[in-house]
C-alpha cells in the first residue's frame, strides 16, 4: 500500500498526455484505496478496476463508501492510503487532464442556484472548451427540461435531468454517474438508461453508483458490493444473479405434503392453503424429484434478480 | 487570459455582483447622508467646546478630536468606525460566500469537477471578491468627493484618497485572512467568525487599547492601528502603512490557495 503523497512524488509519473485508451484497456486502476474522516473508516482498502467500455455498476447501501471512492478517483478527497490510476494518470496531480477526459453527476447535487440552466452549461462550457449547442437543445428536449428557468425554481428531478445534460452534453470517455436518477420518474429513468446505453455503444466507460438495481441489472455489464466500506462480491450481473437463492411456488391439488420443509435443497418453506412457498438453497434435482410424486397441480421457479442477489448478500454479510 | 480563466473569474464576479452592490450602495449611502449634515457643523464653536468637556480617553477613543473640523467631522462620523468596519465585513462576506459557503453548500462539486485545477478556481474567487473590494472602494470614493463638493466640505483630496484606500486595504486584509481560513478548513462559520472577530477586534484594540498604559503597546497588533493610527485624514501616511494592509493580504490568499489545493474538499 502507497501513501499517496509518497506515490505523487515518485519519479515513475507518466507523462501528463497519456493518450487515449485502447479497447479492454483499464481506464480506473484503484489499489487498496483507504479512507478515514478521523475516527470513520468510510472506506478500508479497496481494489477494483473498469475496463474501456464497460459499466460497471457500484451497489451498497448509505454509507457504504460509494461516494467517498467516487470522491477520491475525483481528487476531491484524499485518500488515506491506496493508489488510483485514472486514464494512466495521478488524479492528485494531473486532475485537469484527467477531468477533461470525463464527466460526473455528483450524488448529493447541488446547483448554483442564480444560474438558468443555460447559463450553467455555458459556465461549464468554457470550462471545458465550448460545447455543441445542436445536442444541447436535442438533450433538453428528451429530457424535458426548461433550460431558461433558474436552478433554484427546479424541482428536484428537474435539477438532476440538468445534471445529467452536463454528463451526457460533452463526448467524454468515461462517465461518472453518482446516483444519477435519484429523484427521477419511471420515464426519465428509463430515458437515462437509453442516455447511457448510446454513450457505450459511442464508446464510453460508465462507472455507475445506484441505489435502483433494476436500473443496474438493465445496464451494468458488472457489478461490484460495496458494505462498510469493504467490496463484499464482485461479478457480472449473471454471476450474482446465480449467487442468489431461487424463489419457488408450488400449488397441490391437495393439502401441502407435511414432509416438504424436510426436503434436501428447501428453505425458508411457508404454507398457505395448497400452496407453498420456498427458497432453492442447493440443487434442485432432489427438490424436483421430491415434488413428481406429490399431487403437484402447479409449478412455479423464478429466476432470482438482482435485488433477491444483493439482500442475500447482505443477509449472509450481517 | 483565455476563455477558461476568464469565466472562473467572471463568474464569481457575477455570482456576488447584487450583494456587492448593495453594500456599495449602502455604504455610499451613509457617507452622502453624513457629509450632508456638515454644513449644520461648519464653523460651530458650540461642537468642539462640546467635545473639549467630554473626557480626553472618550475623544481618543471615538475619533472626536476636532470634530468641528472637516477632517475631525469625517473621521468622528466616518472613518474611524463605520466605513472601514462596514467595508471589512463586506469583504469577509464576499470571502466567504464565494469559497466556503459554496463548498459547504456542495455547489462548489460541479466546478471543481470540470478540467481545471482547484487553485486556479480558488485564485478566480480570490480575484472576484478583491475586484468588488475595490469597486466598493471606489463607488464610496466617488460619493464621498461628490458629497464633499456639493456641500462645501472642504478637505485635502490626497488626505481623503488615502484614507480611502486605507480603508479598502483594510477590506482587503479581511478578505485575505479569510481566503487563507477558507482554503484551510472551508467551514462558513469559522471563516466568517475570524474574519469579523478580526475585524471588529481589531477596531477595539486600536480604539480602546491607548487608553490603557499597559495596554498601549498591543493596539500596535491591530490592522486598524497599521491603517488609521497616523490620521490619514489630517497627517500624510506612511508608506509602509499601505503596504503593512496589502502584503499580507495578498500573502493570506495565496496561502488560501495553496491550502486549497491540498485538503478534501467537502461534500454537501
Amino acid at each position: 500500500m502507497i501513501e499517496p503523497e509518497r506515490a505523487g512524488a515518485a519519479s515513475s509519473r507518466p507523462p501528463v498526455d497519456a493518450g487515449p485508451a485502447s479497447p479492454g484497456e483499464r481506464l480506473l486502476d484503484v489499489k487498496g484505496l483507504v479512507k478515514h474522516y478521523g475516527p470513520v473508516k468510510a472506506v478500508r482498502g479497496i481494489d477494483f478496476d473498469i475496463r474501456k467500455g464497460e459499466i460497471l455498476g457500484f451497489l451498497g447501501p448509505n454509507g457504504a463508501g460509494k461516494s467517498t471512492t467516487i470522491r477520491c478517483v475525483l481528487d476531491l478527497l484524499r485518500p488515506t492510503a491506496g493508489q488510483i490510476r485514472l486514464f494512466g494518470l495521478d488524479p492528485r496531480h494531473d486532475g485537469p487532464a484527467i477531468r477533461a477526459r470525463l464527466t460526473y453527476v455528483p450524488g448529493e447535487l447541488r446547483l448554483p442556484e442564480r444560474m438558468t440552466g443555460s447559463q450553467l452549461i455555458e459556465t461549464i462550457g468554457h470550462l471545458r472548451g465550448g460545447f455543441d449547442a445542436t445536442r444541447r437543445d436535442e438533450l433538453a428536449a428528451r429530457l424535458k427540461l426548461d433550460l431558461s428557468r433558474r436552478t433554484r425554481q427546479l424541482s428536484t428531478g428537474n435539477r438532476r435531468k440538468l445534471a445529467l445534460m452536463l454528463a451526457f452534453l460533452w463526448p467524454a470517455e468515461l462517465l461518472i454517474l453518482d446516483e444519477p436518477t435519484s429523484g427521477l420518474d419511471p420515464l426519465m429513468q428509463h430515458e437515462f438508461v437509453c442516455l447511457v446505453r448510446e454513450a457505450r455503444d459511442a464508446g464510453a466507460t460508465v462507472f455507475l453508483s445506484s441505489h435502483v438495481l433494476s436500473e443496474v441489472q438493465r445496464t451494468a455489464d458488472r457489478v461490484i458490493v460495496l458494505r462498510s466500506g469493504k467490496i463484499v462480491a464482485q461479478g457480472t450481473v449473471e454471476e450474482l444473479r446465480g449467487k442468489a437463492r431461487q424463489r419457488l411456488e408450488v400449488w397441490f391439488d391437495g393439502p401441502v405434503p407435511a414432509g416438504l420443509d424436510k426436503v434436501a435443497g428447501l428453505a425458508d418453506v411457508t404454507v398457505e392453503d395448497h400452496r407453498a412457498t420456498a427458497s432453492v438453497a442447493g440443487p434442485i434435482r432432489p427438490i424436483l424429484a421430491y415434488l413428481a410424486a406429490q399431487p403437484v397441480s402447479g409449478l412455479l421457479v423464478e429466476e432470482p434478480d438482482l435485488e433477491d442477489a444483493f439482500l442475500d448478500l447482505y443477509e449472509e454479510q450481517a | 487570459m483565455n476563455a477558461r480563466n476568464l469565466e472562473l473569474v467572471l463568474g464569481p464576479v457575477r455570482a456576488i455582483m447584487r450583494a456587492a452592490l448593495i453594500w456599495a450602495v449602502c455604504i455610499a449611502a451613509i457617507v452622502f447622508v453624513t457629509v450632508a449634515v456638515w454644513p449644520a457643523f461648519k464653523g460651530n464653536d458650540s461642537i468642539d467646546q462640546a467635545m473639549n468637556n467630554l473626557p480626553s480617553g472618550v475623544v481618543q477613543a471615538f475619533g472626536l478630536e476636532g470634530f468641528g473640523t472637516p477632517a475631525g467631522f469625517l473621521r468622528g462620523n466616518l472613518y474611524d468606525f463605520f466605513v472601514p468596519l462596514l467595508m471589512a465585513g463586506a469583504a469577509v462576506g464576499f470571502a466567504n460566500s464565494l469559497t466556503s459557503s459554496e463548498e459547504d453548500g456542495g455547489r462548489l462539486e460541479v466546478i471543481l469537477a470540470q478540467p481545471v485545477t482547484r487553485q486556479a478556481i480558488f485564485a478566480g474567487r480570490v480575484i472576484a471578491a478583491l475586484v468588488w473590494v475595490a469597486v466598493v472602494t471606489v463607488v464610496i470614493s466617488i460619493v464621498q468627493f461628490g458629497s464633499d463638493a456639493v456641500f462645501d466640505l472642504q478637505i485635502g483630496a490626497d488626505r481623503l484618497l488615502a484614507t480611502l484606500l486605507l480603508c479598502g486595504l483594510l477590506a482587503g486584509f479581511t478578505a485575505g485572512l479569510s481566503f487563507a481560513v477558507a482554503g484551510l478548513i472551508g467551514k462558513p462559520s469559522i471563516v466568517l467568525g475570524v474574519g469579523l472577530f478580526v475585524a471588529v477586534g481589531g477596531c477595539i484594540v486600536a480604539a480602546l487599547f491607548p487608553l490603557s498604559s499597559s495596554l498601549a503597546d498591543f493596539a500596535h497588533v491591530s490592522p486598524w492601528d497599521w491603517a488609521f493610527a497616523g490620521n490619514p485624514l489630517s497627517n500624510a501616511t506612511e508608506a509602509w502603512r499601505y503596504l503593512a494592509l496589502g502584503v499580507p493580504a495578498v500573502a493570506l490568499a495565496a496561502f488560501g490557495v495553496w491550502a486549497f489545493g491540498r485538503r478534501d474538499v467537502s461534500a454537501a
